[in-house]
């Protein structure tokens, strides 16, 4: 009878101390075992600030009254993948392709047109001083960004935009880059680790896309919207010091924000933040809500003309 | 790095696991062991150099046993202490004569005599050749069917004999392991002794180790087909597989090397036979109480190990079965002896990479664990009989918290020098065997009444 007690109840409470302490860890536990957010030290920095200083280099465009653009567009990109290294796993749905990737022959495709008409991608200077209205470009201006920071922006796209002489804004996840450089894998969730980051900043203005907030809460809502002020200013903080981010520029994760996360970023001097509205930009807009065009896997080179308003 | 760090915690976990629930489990209690049934024959084989200061004690465990079909042989491995003139003028030898049956070499006999006070008790005396010399030499001038080893320092429980007799039962045990306790835990008679924790913490530290290591690991792999080691101390043999495999090799881990080679015979041979772990015999055997000899100790059993590894690395999963391979290879040597005790080494790597709440879980998870084998170590202890009183269980509860972040650790110490010294002095130990054995004299924390005998 004893005995079947103690059989009964070891285990049990065995079994609730060994829960209790894994639920206390679940943060910690997750984070190391889903390899998608394996978490780049908090107080880490990578060392690129010499290398970013073009960001902030505003070019003289000489331009002649009437040649001056009233409207630009924003174009959005997350992943570039190699036709060749294309898997049943990037489908979704059967037949068509993930819409966070774009295939590397149509990137190309895209950037020779861009050349062909002369198009200039802007430096966040230039287009911050472009929205407020101090400064005038062309009106084949476009500016270029790729969202979360994955390691095919290094290996696909960065020689196709450095062979054509142009550069782009990549808001990078921080607590996803990895501090060893693993061997490229177009599959799966593989991010920029340091040393992709020191080679292509020459091309790369990397920014904030947070720290550990591209998330979504058991509702799916975005954890911008639903985490408390000081835990976003604290995560966005950590995400701005890792790439000593000191002229920041930020996009907001799913496109979610709201008025508080608004304030964030306003008290921690980011000056202009991204949308996914699917717009273009004219200045004298608001700064925090620039929209963007998301450039989808089965666009064609019309749709994507259109979207640039080229005719 | 942190995926071979988590696929060794794992693993730790998972024999942590068999090694607290297997035991839980298992159906055995003291009065299911011992049954009165017709005695089998045994001789008790105990090889003695310089053991002057103990062989009297394991005499009267030997003499004072309730069973009456055995032999008893202590055999003098030459020694150079007063051995010899101790047992000669305690038992008062007679010489006879006895043909020793055939077995591979030892060293030569000088006399075998009969006890004219305990005719069920031999001296066989021979020139000096180690354990393993001595252990071959007792089995050929053995008579029984079935053999007992004994240290020289160990005193056998009055029913011990009885246990392994029920255990021999069992056509197809052809080999049995006792249950070691130590004797420095135990006060009053040694008809009925009673634990007690009232000790120096390194005596403490070892009872829970032996606890442990017996009634949880023993219990575990009996049950998995496992038991990598019958401890010298006390194990049981049918002479028939000790002949068969041509007796002990001379090794310092003599113990481990005949388990594994019953283990081939049970491969190539004797299939469907086994090795067991017999928790009601008892016999108590006196720890090192000083950190030289407990050191010298573990130095040596690991030494013992290393050596045995490398002598049957040959035979993993071929003649030597899958379980005990696997326990061999993964249990002692991965997670006993590489990574020399993960419960500390996993929180340093994680500390090394700045992984602080990480560790901490790592580190909380392996003593809560610890805590519960240790808490599981006593239940099973206890329903074999040995129960500690309200007073000494408050003591242990206070203790083991403190004994895993503390003397637990020495194992770290003693698997990474053991190691080291094994492949340091690779040549010298084989014929130095039994020197460096600890010969305490018996502390005040036993009083195991000498008068009793007779």
């Amino acid at each position: 009878m004893k005995r079947n007690l103690i059989n009964f109840l070891f285990p049990l409470v065995f079994l609730l101390t060994f829960s209790c302490l894994i639920y206390i860890f679940s943060d910690t536990l997750v984070h190391a075992f889903n390899p998608g957010h394996s978490v780049f030290p908090q107080d880490k920095k990578v060392d690129i600030t010499d290398c970013q200083e073009w960001t902030q280099t505003v070019r003289d465009f000489n331009l002649k009254p009437g040649e001056e653009a009233n409207r630009i567009t924003v174009l959005m990109y997350h992943k570039i993948i190699d036709d060749q290294n294309i898997q049943e796993g990037h489908y979704q749905d059967g037949n068509s392709l993930q819409e966070t990737i774009v295939l590397k022959s149509e990137f190309e495709k895209q950037m020779a047109l861009l050349k062909k008409h002369d198009y200039v991608t802007l430096t966040a200077a230039e287009f911050n001083l472009f929205m407020d209205n101090k400064i005038d470009i062309p009106q084949n201006s476009i500016l270029l960004t790729f969202d979360d920071g994955f390691k095919n922006n290094y290996q696909e796209a960065y020689p196709i935009l450095k062979k054509y002489n142009f550069t782009a804004l990549n808001f990078v996840i921080t607590g996803n880059i990895t501090e060893k450089d693993n061997k490229y894998d177009p599959m799966g969730q593989q991010y920029l680790s340091v040393s992709d980051m020191k080679k292509s900043c020459d091309i790369f203005d990397f920014e904030s896309h947070t720290y550990n907030f591209h998330q979504r809460n058991e509702d799916g809502k975005a954890y911008l919207v639903t985490k408390d002020k000081e835990a976003i200013m604290k995560d966005l903080k950590i995400s701005l010091g890792n790439i000593s981010d000191n002229q920041p520029l930020f996009s907001y994760p799913y496109g979610e924000y709201d008025l508080e996360t608004i304030e964030v970023i306003k008290e921690l001097g980011i000056q202009s933040a991204f949308t996914v509205k699917y717009d273009d930009v004219r200045p004298g807009k608001d700064l925090y809500e620039i929209p963007r065009k998301t450039v989808f896997p089965n666009d064609t080179i019309v749709d994507f003309m259109d979207k640039i308003n080229l005719k | 790095m942190i995926y071979a760090t988590l696929v060794l915690f794992s693993l730790f976990i998972l024999f942590q696991l068999l090694y607290i629930f297997i035991p839980l489990f298992s159906g055995k209690g003291r009065s299911e062991g011992i049954k009165l049934l017709e005695e089998k024959e045994f001789s008790i084989l105990i090889p003695a150099f310089n053991e002057e200061k103990t062989i009297l004690n394991c005499l009267q465990g030997i003499v004072n046993l309730g069973y009456s079909n055995y032999e008893a042989i202590f055999i003098n491995d030459g020694s150079s202490d007063q051995t010899m003139k101790v047992l000669y003028e305690y038992l008062d030898l007679k010489p006879i004569q006895r043909t020793p049956t055939q077995i591979g070499q030892h060293e030569p006999a000088r006399g075998f005599y009969q006890s004219a006070n305990f005719p069920r008790v031999f001296l066989l005396d021979k020139e000096n050749g180690g354990k393993a010399d001595a252990l071959n030499a007792g089995i050929a001038y053995s008579k029984k069917s079935l053999i007992i080893t004994l240290d020289a320092d160990s005193i056998l429980a009055p029913d011990a004999l009885a246990a392994m007799n029920t255990s021999f039962e069992d056509e197809k045990v052809l080999a049995a392991g006792g249950m070691i306790q130590i004797s420095q835990g135990f006060t009053g008679s040694h008809i009925k002794p009673k634990p007690v924790f009232n000790l120096p913490g390194i005596i403490r530290y070892q009872i829970i180790q032996y606890l442990t290591d017996f009634y949880l690991h023993k219990t575990t792999q009996e049950k998995l087909k496992s038991i990598t080691v019958i401890a010298g101390a006390f194990g049981a043999f049918r002479r028939h597989a000790l002949l068969e495999i041509n007796g002990y090799r001379k090794t310092v881990g003599e113990d481990l090397d005949i388990t594994l080679r019953i283990h081939k015979l049970i491969k190539t041979k004797y299939k469907k036979h086994k090795l067991i772990f017999v928790p009601q015999a008892l016999c108590y055997t006196e720890c090192p109480s000083s950190y030289k000899a407990l050191f010298s100790q573990r130095f040596r059993w690991q030494r013992g190990f290393i050596d045995c590894l490398l002598h049957f690395r040959k035979s993993y999963f071929t003649n030597l079965g899958f379980p005990v391979s696997i326990y061999l290879l993964v249990d002692s040597l991965i997670l006993g002896t590489l990574n020399a005790y993960p419960t500390i080494l996993i929180p340093i790597i994680l500390l090394f990479t700045k992984n602080y709440s990480m560790a901490l879980f790592f580190l909380s998870f392996t003593f809560l664990l610890a805590l519960f084998r240790s808490i599981m170590a006593l239940l099973v202890a206890g329903r074999f009989g040995h129960v500690y009183s309200r007073k000494d269980l408050l003591k242990i509860t206070l203790f083991v918290p403190f004994e895993i972040l503390t003397y637990r650790l020495l194992g770290l110490v003693f698997v990474t020098f053991g190691t080291i010294l094994y492949f340091k002095d690779k040549d010298v130990w084989n014929n130095v065997d039994r020197i460096g054995t600890n010969k305490q004299s018996y502390g005040e924390g036993i009083m195991l009444n000498r008068k009793e005998v007779g």
